[in-house]
C-alpha cells in the first residue's frame, strides 16, 4: 500500500495560498487511495504553474510542451492501455494553446483523466488573461478589460463527446480527491475542471468568490441526463453559478477498447509482425 | 528495349489506376518500369496523365520521348504531342477529336461507341484502352483479366465479366483493324520476380519491417498514401494508426507512444512539418525517439500541392528551436527508401532523437520496379537495434541513492532509456532543461553538462552510423562530377547513361546521409580539381549551402530546377554538352 509520501518529490514552489497546493495534495491522496504507486501510473504535465508539479509529484511522467499534454497522454495510452494516464494541465494550456487537442480528445473518448487547474489567468507569465477569464477582466495584456467572453470548458467537453465531466474547487480538497478518483476510475475521457484561485494575479475569482458562487450538485442529480448537464454547465456562463460534482457520466467504448488489435494485450506486448508476404501482395 | 507509354484523360476517370495496372502487367511479363503521374490538386475536372517507362533493364527515371500515347480526351494529345517520338503510336477516338499530323501511327479506337453499345460507364474507357494497348504490343489479356478479377471480385463475378468484355473489345478491335501496326515490344520473358512500389509504399513496408507499432498522421499530399496504406494494414499487422486532428497532435501522439516504448513514426509534407517543428525540439531535449517522414512538395505555403521540389532541405536540417542532435536521411529511390527507413528506426532508438526521412512528390508517388530478392534479403539481414533501450536496470545506471538516472552523463552521449512501468522506479522525460534524474534545472553547470551530453550524440553518430556518399561512375577517370542528394539520383544515373553513349565519362556523388555531414569522410571525394556540378530540384542550391557549411566544400556550377517538375535525364546531359 502506497502513502502520500511515496508520491512526494521536491518541495513545491507555488505561491503561499495558491490553489495548486490543494490540487497537489488531492492528486497524491487520490493516487494513494486508489492503491497506485509511482511505478504504476503515467502522468503528463503541461506548461504553467500547474505543470510545475512535474518536480513535486513522483510518477512515470512527461513534462510536455505548453498545450501538448493531451496528445502525449493519448499516445502513451495507445502504447500501454493498461497503465492509468493522467494529464495535469492549466486552463490556458488546455483550453487555449491546446484547445483543438481538447475537443478531439473528448470525441475519441481516450481513456485519460484530465485535471485542469482553472484560475482564469496565466500565472507563470505574470498574470495575463486565460481563455477562462471573465469578460471585462483587466490584466497586463488586456488593460481595458478582455473583450472576449470566457470559454465554458464544461459545455465544450459535453458537446464534444466527453463521457465524464466533473468540476471541483481547490478550496475543498476532499471534494477534489473524490472527483479525481471518480475520473480515473471512469473508463473513457474524463475531465475534472478544478476552480483554482490565483492569489497573486486574480483578485476577482478568490476563495471567497467561489465559496459564494459555487454549489454542490444535489444528491438526486441524474448524471446521465445530457440536457440537464448542459443546462447546469451553462449556468457558469449565464449566471456566474459554478456547479461542483459529476455533471455527466455515461459508458461508451473507449478508443483503445475499440481497436481490435489491442484486445489480446497492449501494443508493447504484442509479437513483432513478420508476415510481410501478406503485405507485399498489394504490389504485385 | 526501352519505351514510354503514356495515358491521359480527365481527372476522376481512373487514369492513375490504369497506369498502375500497366506497370504491374509489364513487371509480371518480366520488365522493369518507372512511372510518373501528373495531376492537379482537384478530384474532378482538370487533366490527369501518367507515363510508364518500360525496359528490359532497370529504369531509374523518365525519358523525354513518348512512344505510345493513349488519349482519352483531346487535351492529352494537345498537351503531350510535342514529346511524341517520330514513329509513336497514338490511340484516340476520332469521334472526340481528329489528328491532322500524318507522321504518327494513328490508331483510332471507337471508345465512345463501344461504351454506349454496351452501356458502360465513362471510367471503363480505360479498360478498352488497356485491351487495345496490349493488342498493339502483341501481348494478351491474361494478366489484365487476373487484375480485373482481383479488383472487382468482391462485387461479384458479373461485375468481373462486365469489365473484362471492355478489355476484350478493345483488344479485338486492334487485332481486326490494325494488324499491320502490331509491334510485339513486350513478349513475356523470364526474369527475377519484381513488384511495383512508390516511395510511400516503400516507407510503409519498411516501417512494418522495422517493427513500427504506432503511425500517426494528418493527410497531406504527397505523404497521404503512407497513412492510408498503414491504416489498411493495421488489423493485419496489429499496429495502431491514428489520424489526429492536426500535425501538432500527430507528432505529440507519436511521442507519447514512443515514451512508453513503442516504435513510432509520423508522416507529412512541408506545411504539416512546419507545425511539428516545436515538438521536434521537444523530442530533442526530452530524448524521445521519433521517425519523421517528410515528403516535400513545391512550396512555400500551400504552393503546388501535387508537384515536386526539394525545397525543404535546410528547413528540415535546422528544424526546431535550440540546439540538439538530429539525423536527416534522404533516399534516392525506393530501394534506398527501404534500406534507410529500417535504419532510421534503429537510429531513432540508438540516439533517442528525431530522425527525418526525406522524400518528395517524385519519389513518393512514382512507381518503380523492385526485385523480390532485394526485399527478401533485406528482411533476412535486418536486425532491430534498440540501442540503450532497457527494461531492467543495472547498478551502474543508478545514483548513489538507487535512483534511475534518465539523463545520465555518458561518454557517447547516450543515456540508457528505461521503458516506463518497471517496478520500483519512475522518471520524467522533461521538455525543460534538467539534471541527470530528469528534474528541472536552471543551474549553469548542469545545463552545460546536458547540452554537451546531447551534442556528443552527434559525434557518436558521425563515427558510427554516418555513411559517406555513394559514387557512381569512375571518379578518377571523369572530368565532370555530378553532386546530388535524394530523389535526383535516378535522373542523374540516366543522364550518365546518355552521356556515356556519347563517350562522355562522368561520375556522380550521391548523398543520402544528409545531416550532419562527416567532413573527413566527404572531403576525399572532392580533393581533385574537377568540374563538380550540383544538381538540385530547388532554386537556392540548398544542399550546396549545407555542404559548404558543414565541410567547407563549395560547388559553383549548378543545375537547379524549381518549376515543380522532376529532372529529365536529357536536360542534365544537355547541360554538360552545351556548357563545355
Amino acid at each position: 500500500m502506497s502513502t502520500i509520501q511515496d508520491f512526494s518529490g521536491y518541495t513545491p514552489s507555488w505561491c503561499p495560498g495558491c490553489g495548486d497546493w490543494g490540487i497537489g495534495i488531492a492528486i497524491k491522496t487520490a493516487f494513494s487511495q486508489l492503491g497506485y504507486d509511482p511505478s504504476r501510473i503515467m502522468v503528463v504535465f503541461g506548461i504553467g504553474c500547474s505543470g510545475n508539479m512535474n518536480d513535486f509529484l513522483n510518477a512515470y511522467a512527461i513534462h510536455s510542451l505548453h498545450g501538448r499534454a493531451l496528445p502525449n497522454a493519448i499516445g502513451a495510452k495507445i502504447a500501454n492501455h493498461q497503465m492509468p494516464v493522467v494529464a495535469i494541465v492549466g486552463d490556458g494550456d488546455c483550453y487555449g494553446e491546446g484547445g483543438n487537442h481538447f475537443m478531439h480528445a473528448c470525441r475519441g473518448n481516450h481513456d485519460i483523466t484530465v485535471v485542469v487547474h482553472d484560475n482564469g489567468v496565466y500565472g507563470l507569465t505574470t498574470g495575463q488573461v486565460a481563455p477562462t477569464a471573465q469578460k471585462g477582466f483587466k490584466s497586463k495584456s488586456t488593460p481595458s478589460g478582455i473583450i472576449d467572453t470566457p470559454i465554458n470548458p464544461l459545455t465544450l467537453a459535453l458537446t464534444q463527446g466527453a463521457s465524464f465531466v466533473a468540476q471541483s474547487f481547490a478550496g475543498n480538497v476532499n471534494h477534489v480527491i473524490e472527483m479525481i478518483k471518480a475520473g480515473i476510475n471512469h473508463q473513457g475521457f474524463s475531465l475534472v475542471n478544478v476552480l483554482q484561485p490565483c492569489v497573486t494575479f486574480n483578485k476577482i475569482n478568490t476563495y471567497q468568490y467561489y465559496l459564494k458562487h459555487s454549489y454542490k450538485l444535489e444528491q438526486q442529480y441524474n448524471k446521465e441526463d445530457f440536457n440537464e448537464a448542459v443546462k447546469r454547465a451553462a449556468e457558469m456562463t449565464l449566471q456566474d453559478k459554478f456547479p461542483l460534482g459529476i455533471l455527466y457520466q455515461i459508458q461508451r467504448p473507449t478508443y483503445t477498447a475499440s481497436l481490435p488489435q489491442l484486445s489480446a494485450g497492449t501494443l508493447l506486448e504484442k509479437k513483432r509482425y513478420t508476415e510481410y508476404d501478406k503485405l507485399i501482395g498489394d504490389f504485385k | 528495349m526501352k519505351f514510354t507509354w503514356k495515358i491521359g484523360g480527365e481527372a476522376g476517370f481512373g487514369i492513375l489506376t490504369s497506369g498502375l495496372v500497366f506497370s504491374k502487367i509489364a513487371n509480371r511479363l518480366g520488365y522493369f518500369t518507372f512511372d510518373y503521374i501528373e495531376y492537379p490538386s482537384l478530384i474532378r475536372g482538370g487533366h490527369n496523365a501518367l507515363e510508364v517507362v518500360v525496359s528490359d533493364e532497370e529504369v531509374h527515371a523518365l525519358k523525354q520521348d513518348i512512344d505510345f500515347l493513349v488519349c482519352l480526351n483531346e487535351d492529352t494529345y494537345k498537351n503531350h504531342k510535342h514529346r511524341l517520338s517520330g514513329n509513336a503510336f497514338v490511340l484516340y477516338d476520332p469521334e472526340e477529336f481528329s489528328i491532322s499530323e500524318n507522321k504518327r501511327q494513328k490508331i483510332s479506337v471507337p471508345f465512345k461507341k463501344i461504351l454506349s453499345d454496351l452501356k458502360g460507364q465513362p471510367v471503363m474507357k480505360n479498360t478498352i484502352a488497356m485491351g487495345a494497348t496490349l493488342a498493339v504490343l502483341g501481348s494478351d489479356l491474361g494478366i489484365l483479366n487476373e487484375i480485373i478479377e482481383r479488383q472487382f471480385i468482391h462485387k461479384g463475378q458479373e461485375v468481373v465479366d462486365f469489365n473484362r468484355q471492355f478489355a476484350a473489345l478493345g483488344f479485338d478491335f486492334i487485332v481486326k483493324n490494325f494488324k499491320a501496326n502490331i509491334k510485339p515490344l513486350m513478349p513475356k520473358k523470364a526474369g527475377d520476380e519484381t513488384f511495383v512500389m512508390t516511395g510511400n509504399d516503400a516507407f510503409s513496408l519498411a516501417s512494418i519491417i522495422a517493427d513500427c507499432r504506432m503511425y500517426c498522421a494528418y493527410p497531406m499530399t504527397p505523404s497521404s498514401s503512407v497513412l492510408t496504406t498503414m491504416a489498411s494494414w493495421q488489423d493485419k499487422a496489429g499496429i495502431v494508426v491514428r489520424h489526429a486532428e492536426d500535425e501538432i497532435s500527430v507528432i505529440n501522439t507519436a511521442l507519447g507512444s514512443s515514451f512508453m516504448g513503442a516504435r513510432s513514426a509520423v508522416g507529412t509534407s512541408g506545411g504539416g512539418f512546419a507545425l511539428m517543428v516545436e515538438s521536434i525540439s521537444f523530442a530533442g531535449i526530452a530524448e524521445m525517439p521519433i521517425v519523421i517522414f517528410l515528403a516535400q512538395r513545391a512550396g512555400p505555403a500551400t504552393g503546388m500541392p501535387t508537384w515536386t521540389e526539394q525545397g525543404d532541405l535546410l528547413f528540415a536540417c535546422f528544424s526546431g528551436h535550440g540546439e540538439f542532435p538530429k539525423i536527416v536521411l534522404a533516399p534516392g529511390d525506393i530501394r534506398e527508401m527501404v534500406k534507410l527507413t529500417v535504419k532510421a528506426f534503429n537510429l531513432a532508438d540508438i540516439y533517442q532523437t528525431p530522425v527525418i526521412v526525406m522524400s518528395d512528390m517524385y519519389l513518393s508517388e512514382s512507381h518503380k520496379s523492385i526485385k523480390q530478392q532485394f526485399l527478401t534479403s533485406l528482411i533476412n539481414e535486418y536486425k532491430i537495434d534498440r540501442g540503450e533501450t532497457i527494461s531492467e536496470l543495472s547498478n551502474s545506471q543508478l545514483s548513489t541513492s538507487n535512483k534511475y538516472l534518465r539523463y545520465q552523463i555518458t561518454e557517447d552521449g547516450i543515456s540508457p532509456r528505461l521503458i516506463p512501468g518497471v517496478k520500483g522506479q519512475f522518471y520524467q522525460a522533461n521538455s525543460y532543461e534538467h539534471i541527470e534524474d530528469g528534474h528541472t534545472t536552471e543551474l549553469a553547470e548542469s545545463r552545460k553538462n546536458q547540452v554537451d551530453k546531447r551534442n556528443r550524440k552527434n559525434q557518436t553518430y558521425l563515427k558510427t552510423h554516418f555513411e559517406a556518399p555513394s559514387v557512381y561512375g569512375n571518379l578518377e577517370e571523369s572530368d565532370s562530377v555530378f553532386v546530388g542528394w535524394g530523389s535526383t539520383m535516378g535522373s542523374i544515373l540516366e543522364a550518365q547513361k546518355v552521356l556515356n553513349a556519347k563517350a562522355r565519362k562522368t561520375a556522380f556523388i550521391h548523398f543520402n546521409h544528409i545531416y550532419p555531414l562527416a567532413r573527413e569522410k566527404v572531403e576525399p571525394l572532392f580533393k581533385d580539381k574537377k568540374r563538380y556540378i550540383l544538381v538540385e530540384n530547388n532554386s537556392q542550391g540548398q544542399f550546396g549551402q549545407l555542404l559548404m557549411m558543414q565541410t567547407g566544400i563549395e560547388i559553383k556550377e549548378k543545375i537547379l530546377k524549381y518549376d515543380g517538375r522532376p529532372f529529365w535525364p536529357e536536360e542534365i546531359a544537355d547541360h554538360i554538352i552545351n556548357n563545355t
